[in-house]
């Protein structure tokens, strides 16, 4: 609540009987960001805030939406708990929200979307939108996909798939080791990884399929080292995050094997952190990303990564938090009104440009968003390399290819209900 | 491929002997085992003469990782091996003398959540100081090169050393409990405190030593362990439980016990994610097979899938079985 706000609710008042309208004007269009904001991984929670909030800055900057109001983030915090996400959600709805935004975990996401889906039908007029930027479990676009619901980041299939699809061109991938966590994202990984593996990489043989007990339970990663070695593989592909990956690659590099590792979640900033320059280099870390700024088909983009590594002092990460804002700003003013139900159909089937001069497509099916990949390899021969909490690791990532939009199209299963 | 029986088949395409594998198995859970027991002679040390359960020691461990990574950005590795344990060492002191001592006079259970706050109160400092993700804290590149290769992998020079540490550790431990002035006194203490303090020595403050001591020996094992397991604020709740099994599994306040419990754990979870055996054919006894609805996820579980669950369960068997431990001379 600024100066200029009060002066103008002051202007508006006096001028009187109109006097309601340029208070209305101004107030801002609320998104609440129900994340871990306490507890062991707020980190990511306040990261992604941080995102957020850099990312609605553009938008407002540019005069905001629906003529002139500002998108304003309300972060509302979850402790990582699935049920505390229930209960953000219902206060969201009390504080009079009518959009929430959600991607740190899966368990998190689902709770949102039963909730969500029961309170929209028994209050139709008092609708609630759910914008997912990276909760992946592919069934929230499947059998349990919602009419409320859109997600803004590849789900586990089409990740794994555009994985596999680079791994399918490269020649030298002959035996692949895949381990997992063992829970419901692990478990997804695993399948996805089984079947796509076999219909893109037809020469790849799989010499190696583990599940292991999640979260840093597993200290001690030397025997699954041995059984890569003994199992002759020359690549590693997993879904591993956090420790369960930073110890996994330590040991490996520790070990002095000679594999790559096609990951998921191995060039999350944090991890890179962890892992360091030598060990991320020792198994020529591989990650899938929506795109990667540094490349020239994202010119447009770099003015944005300059000036949040001028902010932050950190590399930014990847771009879907950006676009989940711009798209959600798109949609509002095409619906010319905040209202859940009327920005959800102009969101359906919406296209936004992305990389490689290709557009990506908010699918109306699934409200599953459809777009290319980019697979990038750490490297020390780099045009932007990579900076953490104003450190340079003196590495970064390099593009090696990319998978197109209508490669990683995937069926889906979602029967849709419209209200 | 009849001698592969029970043994993971990647291993076994290879032709790698069953022996092979016992030997890699015995030699990467020693190695393991041996930093378990870093953390568990302090825990256990501290239960022997003070009858204290510190919930809190992985938090020490902790601190030992985190100081060390700061001391070896300024100074380097070898100051950190000395300073970080010490820091700990203080600080452990310092909260026995203002925090647990007068917990003490309440009993066991009081002493008992003191501890269990204080695990969570050093995470939040933690967390307040270092931040909530992961610090790179790096092996000293004067040990990061192979020392030698066995079964085609590499064996850093620092993990000999991590080995060679934890043993001396061991034998300077059992040498000063038992052959020495000050373990006797420290001994006596604990069974008759009245005796020993009108013999002239002042009882509370070899309680405050023997504290800081077992905390320092913690944080021995966070500088050495910290830079291979990962330096962050969970650390402690992740390796917090499983000391806890080791003594358990080694007997309350025995100290052979924690160190044979430790490399049994160590030799346990290794063997059982290198021969990964499966369960299927267990299940199949009952009739559950991958096509029956209820349970067919129990099938493709193998030994691997739950090695680091296998510690747990030990610990409940011996619970029940022998409430002492293997050598303890009380029950739990």
């Amino acid at each position: 609540m600024n100066t200029s706000y009060l002066r103008k609710l002051l202007l508006g008042t006096l001028l009187g009987g109109l006097s309601v309208l340029p208070a209305y004007a101004a107030e801002p269009v609320r998104l609440g960001l129900i994340e871990p904001f306490s507890g062991p991984i707020a980190s990511i929670g306040l990261e992604t805030l941080d995102n957020f909030n850099f990312a609605v800055e553009a938008v407002n900057k540019r005069g905001g939406v629906l003529g002139g109001r500002m998108i304003e983030m309300v972060p509302l915090d979850n402790a990582m708990n699935a049920e505390k996400s229930t209960q953000q959600v219902k206060k969201a709805i009390d504080m009079g929200i009518r959009v929430v935004v959600q991607g740190v975990g899966s368990s998190n996401a689902i709770n949102i979307i039963e909730y969500v889906n029961k309170h929209n039908k028994r209050n139709p007029d008092q609708t609630v939108l759910y914008l997912n930027h990276a909760a992946v479990t592919t069934e929230f676009t499947n059998e349990l996909c919602s009419f409320w619901h859109f997600r803004f980041d590849a789900n586990v299939d089409m990740k794994v798939a555009a994985l596999a699809t680079q791994m399918g061109r490269d020649p030298k991938v002959k035996n692949v080791y895949l381990i997992n966590q063992n829970y419901a994202f692990g478990k997804s990984t695993q399948e996805a990884s089984n079947k796509y593996l076999a219909e893109r990489a037809k020469h790849i043989k799989i010499v190696g399929d583990d599940l292991i007990v999640p979260f840093g339970k597993v200290q001690d990663f030397t025997p699954y080292v041995a059984k890569i070695k003994g199992a002759n593989a020359d690549t590693v592909l997993t879904g591993n995050w956090g420790p369960d990956i930073i110890r996994l690659v330590k040991a490996v590099a520790s070990a002095g094997l000679n594999v790559q590792f096609y990951t998921l979640y191995g060039g999350l900033p944090t991890t890179v952190n962890a892992v360091g320059t030598e060990d991320g280099m020792a198994v020529h870390m591989k990650q899938v990303t929506e795109q990667l700024v540094e490349d020239d088909d994202r010119k447009d983009l770099q003015p944005y990564f300059e000036s949040y590594l001028d902010k932050f002092k950190r590399t930014w990460y990847s771009d879907r938090i950006r676009f989940t804002v711009e798209m959600f700003a798109k949609a509002i003013d095409k619906a010319g009104k905040e209202d859940p139900e009327a920005i959800a159909r102009a969101l359906e089937g919406m296209t936004f440009p992305g990389p490689h001069g290709q557009t990506m497509v908010m699918r109306p099916d699934d409200h599953q968003i459809q777009l290319p990949m980019v697979i990038s390899e750490m490297s020390r021969d780099v045009p932007k390399r990579f900076i953490y909490e104003g450190k340079d690791l003196g590495i970064g990532w390099k593009t090696m290819n990319w998978v197109s939009r209508e490669d990683l199209t995937l069926p889906t299963t979602c029967k849709m209900e419209r209200p | 491929m009849a001698g592969c029986v029970g043994l993971s088949a990647a291993l076994c395409q290879e032709g790698v002997s069953v022996v092979q594998v016992l030997l890699f198995s015995l030699f990467n859970g020693l190695l393991y085992g041996m930093l378990l027991f870093m953390l568990s002679s302090g825990l256990t040390l501290i239960f022997s003469m003070m009858g204290v359960l510190n919930f809190a020691h992985a938090s020490f461990f902790m601190l030992g990782a985190y100081f060390a990574y700061e001391i070896s950005r300024l100074i380097g590795f070898w100051p950190a091996l000395f300073f970080a344990p010490l820091g700990a060492a203080v600080i452990g002191a310092v909260i026995e003398r203002y925090g647990l001592r007068t917990v003490h006079k309440f009993g066991h259970v009081a002493e008992l959540l003191f501890t269990f706050g204080l695990a969570f109160v050093i995470e939040e400092l933690v967390q307040m100081i270092w931040g909530k993700t992961n610090k790179p804290y790096l092996i000293p590149s004067s040990m990061d090169f192979t020392l030698f290769t066995w079964q085609g992998l590499d064996y850093s020079a620092y993990r000999v050393f991590m080995l060679l540490t934890s043993v001396g550790i061991f034998v300077a431990l059992y040498w000063l409990l038992t052959r020495t002035r000050v373990g006797l006194i420290i001994q006596a203490a604990l069974s008759h405190p009245q005796m020993v303090g009108a013999l002239g020595h002042n009882v509370p403050r070899i309680f405050m030593y023997t504290f800081g001591f077992g905390c320092g020996l913690a944080a021995i094992g966070g500088v050495l362990g910290g830079n291979v397991l990962g330096t962050e604020p969970a650390m402690a709740i992740q390796l917090g439980p499983i000391v806890f099994v080791v003594i358990v599994i080694g007997g309350l306040g025995s100290l052979g016990g924690a160190l044979i419990a430790s490399i049994f754990i160590g030799i346990l979870t290794n063997a059982a994610v290198s021969y990964d055996v499966p369960f299927g054919p267990f299940f199949a006894l009952f009739g559950v097979s991958s096509a029956t609805d209820i349970g067919n996820d129990l099938v493709r579980m193998t030994s691997g899938s739950v090695s680091s669950v296998l510690p747990y369960l030990i610990m409940v068997l011996m619970l029940i079985l022998r409430p002492r431990g293997l050598f303890g001379n009380r029950d739990v």
